[in-house]
């Protein structure tokens, strides 16, 4: 590539973590008036790439170079005064403020000698903006008021305010409605011909090809290629994508027996904003992995199932049985379990010990006469239980929770739903945030749990997990069915194809 | 050091205790008679009575400002009934329409999900009203002197209200550490979501905790009612802020999750000899608070301490 004309250059940028390398060796570039789709996996290093160039984290080797000159951000400030503007999935921006306050925000307009903020000529400068970018919207509204397509617009104008050169986009139409993406479309090419440079990133593949000129590709920490949208195809970036997905657990596991009994019928199961009309049968024994990208329905659907969200339309039954799941106690009273995707706020109990963490839902069925008294020898059993069955490593039980590994702490949740002897059991993300060896442990043991019949439903945003834990695997593609793999058939070109829209097959 | 902070945030109300005690021996000879002790602990029964039931609240996340006025309710519906229906029965009913308080605090908190503090404010201010419009905004005397016993009687040389701090020790520890329902107030203090996807039901856990800390300013009330004969619609101003301070300077996270009973128990003892020290060398009560105060600032500022010590040991790798 000739050199100068690129906004942004990073030359073997790297960052590693404990364990891991996140961006490996990655040179890339964006020129001015570019848009640059960066697509790959989750785990890829996208996240930990554009983190680097927004100032959160410092590389651990490599160069940034912004319009010619080397930059190095110490902060996140540092990287927005070079030019650089980063729109993050969870957007930052001040509910309680208006949109105009937003988009100044730290920088209002003073008068009365810089005591007040000038409102007239606050909102003047907000409109002026949002005018530049034809965005229909009112200064005055607050943000906690507008849709979110309107709050990827405040930080898109937020982001002109700064003057920025750069703007980096992470997933900006996930959860955005049709008409909002070709809003969104609108500003985002209106943003090139004006000269910036973007860097978008989507895993929807069809928006990258709609609207990028060019496209990188991102797989395990390294960048695999770079290439014009023109001299690429869909099934091209799919297969740099995925690359060989390493049957690492249990290569084969042989072919499961024939039809098995049904546990959990499921039909036309619909959920507010994630999935519409879904059906799906899950057998004992089985385990059952649903796919699908952020804005599938994915996880609505599960929570749903569980009656942590309600449900809109559908009928559930469980042991034949028509059944109503309206809170987490039904689904545990009829044999359901659940482990959370977001340990930290709806699964720890952090204040309290590993043994009080482990024995919660069950503690009133191991006490006398109605939950009077704890039978702690009760108590101590299920613990040393489930200790042993699943291999958690720690001090004793009385260690508090958050002092165990991540890996050890989704153990506990995981033991703290058997301890109920449920007969199905729903894990979402079940090893994210977790080392390499105990997630293979992990899966090892949801495999021996489904052998000795236990039906298991979960879902993943890792390739690996979905292709060779489940027995099935369901692909959602906003918020409907998109495609059902068996053991025999599962493909996994096609299943990322499936999660992101490409529903012609890789070999189409 | 990492095996002595632990040890603190068991026990360091002990350390509080014993310096106090250093102090006040010092200062008077008096303080070691059994009489003293003895006094010190009757007095002390109050506060930790409502402290038990504040740990609770704490525990669960919660927080209740309404017990003063809780405690001022049941005064005035006690000198009211005691001479219609009779000693036991005025407590009885008195007590319960305290508790009652606690659902209504309870019911609100749960079902229309406010925010403790102000639900607890509120009806903090609204109770308060009840009592001094059902007392006429009078205090009223009570002419049986025989109810004075549960306050200033003693049993085999020791006074009553120490058997009752006994009692509702043991009860409170049955209830925190001992029954599922204790279990379920700490998971729903430390993690409601996570309480609620373990299938337990948040809000009747809740409402079983306002009515437990009515419960116990309920019983304060009828401790205090006695001493004084008296039924006071304005009764103890400013022990609502007491009662926080032991429950806090007992180690109970605010944060909610872990309650410590013996710390309640150990800090009320310690208030009430701080009072009674102050008082033995004739400090103005105006100190008193002030001193109270003073412990409890220094007793956070340690634990500030602690905390981030703890976390930049655990920072460089030290086990802790």
């Amino acid at each position: 590539m000739d050199g100068g004309v690129e906004r942004l250059r990073t030359i073997q940028l790297t960052k590693t973590f404990p364990g891991v390398v996140a961006v490996d060796k990655v040179d890339f570039d964006v020129r001015p008036g570019e848009i640059h789709a960066l697509v790959g996996e989750n785990g890829a290093g996208k996240s930990t790439l554009i983190k680097i160039l927004g100032g959160v984290y410092p590389p651990d080797g490599g160069q940034v170079v912004m319009d010619g000159r080397e930059v190095v951000f110490s902060s996140t400030h540092e990287s927005l005064a070079s030019g650089i503007s980063v729109i993050y999935q969870e957007f930052n921006l001040v509910p309680d403020l208006s949109v105009a306050e937003n988009i100044f925000i730290g920088r209002e307009p003073k008068t009365f000698g810089g005591t007040l903020v000038d409102f007239r000529r606050l909102n003047a400068r907000a409109a002026e903006i949002l005018a530049t970018l034809e965005m229909p919207l009112d200064v005055k509204s607050y943000v906690s008021d507008i849709s979110v397509a309107e709050r990827q617009m405040v930080e898109i104008a937020k982001a002109l305010s700064h003057d920025s050169r750069l703007i980096i986009m992470d997933e900006p139409t996930a959860t955005l409605t049709e008409k909002e993406v070709r809003k969104i479309f609108e500003i985002v090419k209106n943003l090139r011909a004006r000269g910036v440079a973007i860097i978008y990133i989507s895993h929807r593949l069809e928006e990258a090809f709609e609207l990028a000129d060019r496209i990188s590709v991102m797989r395990d920490g390294r960048k695999v290629d770079t290439r014009a949208i023109a001299s690429t195809s869909k099934n091209d970036v799919i297969e740099m994508m995925v690359g060989k997905v390493v049957k690492e657990y249990f290569a084969e596991a042989g072919a499961r027996e024939a039809p098995r009994q049904p546990l959990l019928e499921v039909r036309g199961y619909s959920v507010a904003d994630a999935v519409e009309d879904i059906s799906f049968t899950l057998h004992r024994g089985e385990i059952l992995a649903f796919a699908g990208v952020l804005g599938s329905g994915v996880h609505g659907l599960l929570q749903s199932l569980f009656g942590v969200i309600p449900k809109k339309a559908g009928e559930v039954s469980f042991e034949g049985t028509p059944v109503h799941i309206d809170r987490p106690a039904d689904a545990i009273r009829l044999g359901i379990g659940y482990v959370t995707e977001d340990r930290k706020n709806a699964g720890l109990l952090p204040a309290m010990s590993v043994l009080h963490n482990l024995t919660v839902i069950i503690i009133r069925a191991l006490s006398f006469l109605r939950g009077l008294f704890i039978r702690d020898a009760a108590e101590m059993k299920s613990f040393a239980a489930i200790r042993a069955r699943l291999d958690i490593k720690l001090a004793g039980p009385t260690q508090r929770i958050i002092f165990l590994s991540g890996g050890n702490q989704q153990k506990v949740l995981i033991g703290r739903t058997l301890l109920t002897d449920c007969k199905a059991l729903i894990l979402l993300e079940p090893t994210r945030g977790i080392d390499i060896g105990a997630k293979a442990e992990i899966h090892r043991i949801l495999r021996e749990l489904a052998d000795k019949g236990l039906s298991i439903i979960l879902t993943s945003s890792e390739l690996p997990e979905l292709v060779n834990l489940p027995d099935r695997c369901i692909v959602l593609y906003k918020g409907r069915k998109a495609a059902e793999f068996t053991r025999a058939t599962m493909d996994s070109e096609k299943l990322v194809a499936a999660q992101i829209g490409h529903t012609g097959g890789a070999r189409a | 050091m990492i095996r002595f902070l632990k040890l603190y945030e068991k026990f360091g109300i002990v350390i509080f205790i014993a310096l106090g005690s250093i102090f006040l021996v010092s200062v008077t000879p008096n303080f070691l008679k059994l009489d003293t002790i003895l006094n010190i602990l009757a007095q002390a029964a109050h506060g930790a009575i409502v402290g038990f039931g504040m740990t609770m609240a704490l525990t669960s996340g919660g927080f209740d400002l309404s017990v003063e006025s809780i405690m001022a309710l049941s005064s005035v519906f006690m000198a009211i009934l005691i001479p219609v229906i009779g000693i036991p029965m005025a407590i009885l009913v008195s007590v319960l329409i305290g508790s009652l308080v606690g659902v209504l605090n309870g019911l609100i908190i749960a079902k229309l999900k406010v925010n403790p503090l102000i639900t607890t404010l509120s009806t903090a201010t609204i109770i308060k009203g009840v009592a001094l419009l059902v007392a006429g905004g009078r205090m009223i005397v009570i002419m049986q002197k025989r109810f004075m016993a549960i306050g200033t009687g003693k049993l085999l040389g020791i006074p009553v209200p120490i058997y009752l701090m006994a009692l509702f020790f043991g009860l409170f520890y049955l209830v925190v550490y001992r029954s599922s329902f204790g279990r379920h107030v700490a998971a729903v203090g430390s993690n409601e979501s996570a309480a609620r996807i373990s299938g337990l039901n948040v809000d009747l856990v809740k409402i079983g905790v306002y009515v437990l800390v009515a419960f116990t300013g309920a019983v304060a009330s009828v401790i205090r009612t006695s001493q004084a004969l008296i039924g006071m619609p304005s009764m103890s101003p400013g022990f609502v802020l007491v009662v926080l301070t032991i429950t806090i300077l007992g180690g109970t996270s605010l944060a909610g999750g872990r309650g410590n009973l013996w710390g309640t128990l150990l800090a009320a003892i310690f208030v009430s000899m701080i009072y009674y020290g102050l008082n033995l060398i004739n400090v103005q009560v105006f100190y008193q608070m002030l001193a109270v105060g003073l412990v409890l600032m220094l007793a956070l500022f340690i634990e500030g301490l602690r905390v981030r010590y703890l976390q930049a040991a655990k920072a460089k790798g030290i086990k802790v």
